[in-house]
């Protein structure tokens, strides 16, 4: 039994600016483009927007970052919901979560949920733009981080890469398999940064960053943004675009205490999540036909497929190195390329290519059989996560 | 003058006692009487019951190797002549995990849960950084 909201709300407008390296553009434009976008692909206009829900990226909280003044940047003068939303890479999911709550309930009619960053500089690296060095001046034990050497999420994600590869005896070419498969789909998805084939050999040559971490387990780091329109079931099915509608929903947030008494950094909130969202949709994981997991990381996705039950603890490797997760086999992930590909907007890029899939505007790379998306959203190091499942129908 | 260029803690004023002690090679933790429970890093609540009473005590100083990792990335000029360098979480016996790196040990026989024990760098008259080796 599905609960009552499940295919009652819909994702009715999606906005995907330019992605990579864009410059001379600040996040409110990409924000305000991306928005823009998707209300023109919506068919609405800009005052039937209601409804706000923001989520800067890297650039959060520093003066270039989008937050709430987003709303006078864009003129909006109907808002009843506004906010400025944070659980990291689990916030895009949680977006929509709370906005198809809101519009289900009459509090809003027509909710964007918005991620805009725009970190990249022209002549400076990526690193620098992602917790390099000297990016604030912490005190305390927090300053004890750049006193051993710790810098931007790739240590913390490196970590827990490794004690997962010893702990169930997983090798280097089960991380890069991942990255290989997730590049084919790229080569099909014009929005994608990186669309050149790539090699499990291309892998392994590829600089370490942190060992056990090639270049290419690696996310991006992008410049851009993604808008999505959320409204009512009843209000989707009349619009300009085919709707996604939003059939399941769940977080699962065990942070990341470091202490004996928790697992961490193998484990993530994935099962928690899943089993709420599946619950919802009335559904469990063997009807999913797509899957859209987040992957800053090779290992994240690895570890996602086994909390959402595809596989148990350890087996994820050995269930993507058969090549069923590239185009044509029989579980398709990350179809637009992911973060590793394409771009990264943090629970967006899943979210924006779940969406393509659900509503069968993929292009070329269009999975045929789309009635179930899983769409997941994770951050700080496997510490949050969203679910949100979407298909075509209700 | 120290012409030691990496990074350098800035202790604050709840933190300052733990930097202390650390010049004194002791690596002290956090105990919560109430939850017989000890914490790191710093915070004025226990994360198990939420007290606010507590008390510096020693670790032992005794644990194994949680997870690590081979930076090579250099984020800082003055790690430059030493990547590849270990980046590592040990857990402590008390319970703790702490950020930390490991010395004494080729990097091909570091694994996971091995046991270490801690020892201290005096990187300047000022600052003394826990670190661990084999036990």
């Amino acid at each position: 039994m599905s609960d009552p909201i499940s295919g009652q709300t819909a994702i009715c407008g999606l906005g995907v600016t330019p992605m990579g390296k864009i410059y001379g553009h600040n996040s409110h434009w990409f924000a305000a483009e991306a928005i823009k976008t998707a209300v023109e692909d919506a068919g609405l206009a800009k005052d039937d927007i209601d409804g706000l829900l923001i989520n800067a990226g890297i650039t959060g909280g520093t003066p270039g970052g989008v937050s709430v003044p987003l709303q006078g940047h864009l003129g909006l003068r109907n808002l009843r919901l506004l906010n400025h939303m944070n659980s990291w890479g689990a916030t895009a999911s949680a977006m929509v979560h709370y906005a198809a709550m809101a519009v289900h309930h009459g509090m809003a009619n027509y909710v964007a949920c918005v991620f805009a960053d725009a970190p990249l500089s022209q002549g400076k690296t990526a690193g620098s733009a992602y917790g390099g060095a000297g990016r604030r001046g912490p005190q305390g034990m927090t300053s004890l981080f750049p006193a051993y050497g710790y810098y931007g999420a790739n240590t913390g994600y490196a970590l827990a890469a490794r004690r997962y590869m010893e702990m169930y005896n997983v090798d280097q070419d089960k991380l890069g398999n991942v990255s290989v498969a997730q590049r084919q789909w790229a080569g099909m998805n014009p929005q994608a940064t990186m669309r050149d084939p790539i090699t499990l050999e291309d892998y392994h040559n590829s600089r370490w960053i942190i060992e056990p971490f090639h270049l290419l387990d690696c996310c991006l780091v992008s410049n851009g943004a993604v808008a999505v329109i959320v409204t009512t079931a009843e209000r989707a099915k009349d619009l300009k675009s085919d709707p996604a509608y939003v059939l399941g929903m769940g977080q699962g947030h065990p942070g990341n205490l470091p202490h004996k008494s928790v697992v961490t950094m193998t484990t993530s909130g994935a099962t928690l999540a899943g089993e709420t969202a599946f619950n919802m949709a009335g559904i469990t994981k063997d009807d999913v036909d797509i899957c859209e997991f987040y992957d800053c990381y090779t290992y994240t996705v690895l570890r996602t497929i086994e909390d959402y039950g595809f596989c148990g603890p350890g087996e994820a490797g050995d269930f993507v190195a058969d090549g069923r997760t590239k185009p044509g086999g029989s579980f398709p992930l990350n179809t637009g390329g992911g973060q590793l590909s394409s771009f990264y907007m943090w629970g967006m890029t899943p979210m924006a290519e779940g969406v393509a899939q659900a509503r069968g505007s993929a292009g070329e790379r269009q999975v045929e059989k789309n009635d179930v998306v899983l769409i997941s959203g994770n951050g700080g190091t496997l510490d949050t996560h969203g679910t949100l499942i979407l298909g075509p129908s209700n | 003058m120290s012409d030691y260029a990496k990074p350098l803690p800035t202790p604050d004023e709840e933190t300052q006692p733990w930097f202390d002690a650390c010049k004194e090679h002791k690596l002290l933790l956090q105990y919560f009487p109430s939850a017989d429970y000890y914490q790191f890093p710093y915070s004025d609540r226990c994360q198990a019951d939420w007290s606010t009473e507590w008390e510096w005590r020693e670790s032992k100083g005794d644990g194994e190797v949680y997870t690590w990792g081979l930076m090579h990335q250099v984020y800082h000029p003055a790690w430059g002549e030493e990547v590849p360098y270990v980046v590592a979480i040990v857990e402590l016996d008390e319970g703790p995990r702490v950020n930390t790196t490991l010395v004494n040990v080729p990097h091909d026989q570091i694994k996971c849960g091995m046991r270490v024990k801690v020892t201290f760098d005096d990187v300047t008259d000022e600052i003394s950084l826990p670190k661990f080796e084999p036990a």
